[in-house]
């Protein structure tokens, strides 16, 4: 088991390094120059110049990766080119936002997509499973801004049931101590900020969840109904457990299990996701900081949360392989 | 097997009941909150250019002058009144007595000598700082010719704590326009050298407003100043939200929710849904903006004045206005839009004539029409009509617009390719005069028309861009610049804007009146030109 974790974690280095530099090329290969990006429709030629030499884009791409590289072994992702802002610290500033509602997101997938799953695997065939199965199709394909309009729209504007966007209403006031409001809200006991803060997680969190409870509940119901079919499971009813039992308890912790490698790979759909999410919400997470960087041709910043994101989802993808390992001893060995 | 599942069912339906809360509590009437585009990129107005941040910092700070209401009129602020020597070159101010910064600094002649210091000398020890965090005074450049030496301003002395002297090395028409724009208000010195570059972080003026919290990517917030010296003009609501919302039709739910009472930056197609409902209204800002199409002079084509007129004559400007504006647009026949005082009424623009553009280019030797450009150095390529990616005030729905304007030209016998590109990359293009004919706008800066006509046809050897070259305009514009009586310059730029016109140098297609959309709730906000809209006179009821 050790020596799989390290052997793991040993071949993540070259696609961290890979990250970077694909990263790096792709917003190179951009046509535009950021510094014109930057300074607009009115800047003298001279003033390009200067920016351009101040931010070291006059180098030879080359020696900007290498320079670039250096400095992030070092931890410091450079100076956002707009606000002059460190990017580090603005990704860490930001980060819990997409956090929450990443997490709420796939929370929301979890409590409803797992039942659903369940249901219809049990109920096989029936009327549930076929509304269900249609109903994941649906949420598969549906791309989250339009989804994310709707929602806003529908229980925003036309019911009036929930806030549009934004983490609180303009009048509650949260003292800031994780940046998890939710966390913070109760923290500091404020039942104002934490019901304003469950309000608004509501609907970004449906549409981003969307996605993931959909697979989830197809993954679920595939799942259950093969362990379903297992002999173990034929001789648990035999003995006469209770239903109850023979599914939660002893199909359901063998179906988990490639339940668990779908949550994993979500976990990089959300954060991509979550651009959009954030956008249509104004939700102010990396998300909505990324799509304005990418307007603005903030060369650091998108630079800097593509590789952290890109990071997160490795790390994500290792400890859940690691997780499977823990889980499934078998794996170790392979 | 069915009773272990049934208890699964009310969780599910726990999850939808939990949605269904109350509806939201009301925004309190005492606080305005305002959507816009986006985030400020900085509140120390000296070195911003942005008007996302102008919108914020407008609040907060004062000038010497300032505009007028819905017009480009200079008044009054920080001044009270002013002088100016025969020869237009020494300006003396008196300044109010009772102003003071938020932080409690008295205003005072030494504080605006202390601001234009900074902004003037590159050896400033507040002027270098900020240039060595890469950020420097743009607009200081732009209006007054440059720092140092360069400067237009020579000499700014405190004559005594209420009175400050401006020499100036010439005359200059639009300097009093000039002192009112957004980025040369006034800023606390102590406040400055305490922040030092954190200055955009920490904003102290002497305005109705005084800054409160900085949310990055969500919102800044304002509240009344106690204090302020002007109990007519002090703020009516106690606080003011600026809250970022990039996406257009979720600043348009949120302010159907009434999350929001205004916002800016509306679709042209929202603007009916706007008005369809009884508890929106449409406030739209006076025009500052004319988008245009530009020739380019390295095409040989375009150097033939009766192809550019064929053009003229080939495009429904008054079509396009009514199809596409969301009817907030004007068909323009010159740079200038209607409400700068230098607009010519008496101009007469070219009539929409297709027969009339097919036998100009016939005139020309175009008898087939016209598909192919030749440059300069007799390269050969089919026209392309190149069209901005992204919209802008002028220019709302730049495709939409390039599709009509080329399905006009094709009546007219011009055939063209539309093309575009990334928005920098289009500037770039636009700059290295790789575009043949192509769309692109301006929008006004400080409601002069200096900042229209001579910011583009002034310098005598080759315009700013499309490399139009015409030495009798560019006499007849900086002459104007260096007059400060109006009633002459007016004159002038009327000229200038019929010689343009004559020669066709640069078809000028619409000016757009910005839809605003606020709540009906909302009394007293005066749109101007310029987008510097004061919020002290709102009230929400």
């Amino acid at each position: 088991m050790g020596a799989y974790a390290v052997k793991r974690f040993l071949t993540i280095l070259p696609v961290l390094v890979g990250i970077s530099l694909l990263v790096f090329s792709f917003i190179h290969l951009i046509p535009g120059d950021p510094a014109v990006a930057m300074l607009g429709e009115r800047a003298t030629p001279e003033r390009v110049a200067a920016v351009r030499a101040q931010l070291g884009l006059d180098e030879p791409l080359y020696r900007q990766y290498f320079i670039y590289l250096g400095k992030v072994a070092q931890g410091d992702l450079g100076i956002s080119i707009i606000r002059g802002d460190p990017v580090l610290a603005d990704l860490v500033h930001r980060f819990p936002a997409t956090v929450e509602l990443a997490l709420s997101a796939i929370l929301l997938a979890l409590a409803v997509g797992i039942p659903v799953g369940i249901v219809s695997a049990v109920w096989r065939n029936s009327l549930f499973d076929g509304v269900s199965r249609l109903v994941a199709l649906t949420g598969v394909s549906m791309p989250i801004f339009w989804l994310g309009l709707m929602l806003a729209w529908f229980f925003g504007v036309e019911l009036g049931w929930l806030p549009t966007g934004f983490r609180l209403d303009t009048d509650v006031v949260i003292a800031p101590v994780t940046n998890f409001y939710l966390l913070d809200s109760l923290l500091t006991w404020n039942p104002p900020a934490l019901r304003s803060t469950l309000r608004h997680l509501i609907l970004p969190a449906a549409a981003l969840g969307t996605i993931p409870l959909a697979i989830i509940a197809r993954m679920t119901r595939a799942s259950l109904l093969e362990v379903l079919s297992q002999d173990y499971i034929r001789t648990a009813e035999a003995k006469g457990l209770p239903q109850r039992a023979v599914v939660l308890r002893h199909a359901m912790r063998n179906a988990l299990l490639p339940i668990l490698t779908v949550i994993g790979l979500q976990v990089g759909h959300l954060l991509a996701g979550a651009i959009l999410t954030e956008t249509i919400f104004s939700w102010p997470g990396i998300g909505l900081w990324v799509y304005e960087a990418i307007q603005a041709r903030d060369y650091p910043i998108v630079q800097g949360a593509t590789l952290f994101i890109g990071t997160v989802f490795v790390l994500v993808n290792l400890g859940t392989d690691l997780f499977y390992a823990v889980v499934d001893p078998r794996i170790a060995y392979d | 097997m069915r009773r272990c599942v049934r208890p699964l069912i009310p969780c599910l339906l726990a999850g939808v009941l939990t949605v269904a809360a109350p509806a939201p509590s009301a925004l309190a009437a005492s606080t305005f909150v305002m959507g816009a585009q986006g985030e400020p990129v900085c509140l120390d107005p000296a070195i911003i250019t942005d008007g996302i941040s102008g919108k914020v910092t407008n609040q907060i700070f004062e000038g010497l002058t300032k505009y007028k209401g819905a017009t480009t009129e200079v008044v009054p602020a920080l001044a009270e009144r002013w002088e100016v020597s025969a020869d237009g070159t020494v300006w003396t101010f008196t300044l109010r007595k009772n102003a003071k910064f938020h932080d409690g600094t008295p205003f005072d002649a030494k504080a605006v000598v202390w601001n234009f210091e900074r902004w003037r000398f590159t050896k400033h020890p507040q002027h270098e700082n900020q240039l060595k965090a890469g950020q420097t005074f743009e607009y200081y450049e732009g209006q007054f010719g440059g720092f140092d030496d360069q400067s237009l301003i020579t000499k700014v002395e405190a004559v005594n704590p209420a009175t400050v002297r401006f020499t100036l090395k010439d005359p200059q028409g639009p300097f009093l326009a000039n002192l009112a724009m957004f980025t040369f208000v006034l800023a606390s010195p102590a406040a400055i050298e305490k922040w030092g570059t954190e200055s955009c972080k920490h904003p102290v003026g002497t305005g109705p407003f005084r800054f409160v919290e900085w949310k990055p990517n969500q919102e800044v917030i304002l509240e009344a100043n106690p204090a302020y010296r002007d109990k007519p003009a002090a703020a009516k609501v106690q606080r003011v939200v600026i809250r970022n919302i990039k996406d257009s039709s979720q600043r348009l739910a949120a302010l159907k929710a009434g999350e929001i009472h205004g916002m800016e930056g509306l679709n042209p197609d929202d603007v009916r849904v706007v008005r369809a409902d009884p508890n929106l209204q449409i406030l739209l800002r006076p025009t500052n903006t004319t988008g245009y199409v530009a020739f380019n002079y390295k095409v040989k084509e375009f150097q033939d004045k009766r192809v550019r007129m064929a053009v003229a004559h080939a495009i429904n400007k008054q079509g396009i206005v009514s199809a596409l504006y969301g009817g907030t647009g004007l068909a323009a026949n010159q740079f200038q839009p209607p409400p700068l005082w230098g607009y010519n009424k008496e101009l007469k623009d070219s009539p929409y004539s297709g027969d009339r553009a097919r036998a100009l280019l016939r005139e020309a030797g175009f008898a087939q029409g016209l598909q192919e450009i030749t440059w300069e150095d007799g390269r050969k390529e089919p026209l392309a009509f190149w069209y901005m990616p992204v919209s802008r005030p002028y220019y709302p729905n730049p495709k939409e617009i390039a599709e009509a304007i080329a399905a006009d030209l094709a009546k007219a016998g011009i055939t063209v390719k539309l093309q575009t590109i990334d928005w920098s990359a289009y500037l770039d293009k636009r700059k290295k005069g790789e575009l043949p004919l192509y769309m692109l706008g301006w929008t006004g800066d400080n409601g002069d028309p200096d900042n229209f006509v001579c910011y583009f046809f002034c310098s005598p050897g080759a315009s700013r861009e499309g490399f139009y070259s015409n030495k009798d305009l560019a006499e007849v514009l900086l002459q104007a610049q260096r007059l400060t009586d109006q009633g002459k310059r007016a004159a002038l730029y009327r000229k200038a804007e019929q010689m343009i016109h004559d020669d066709v140098a640069r078809i000028f297609i619409a000016n757009n009146q910005p839809p605003l959309a606020f709540s009906k709730k909302v009394k007293g906000y005066v749109p101007n030109p310029t987008n510097t809209e004061y919020f002290n006179t709102v009230q929400v009821e």
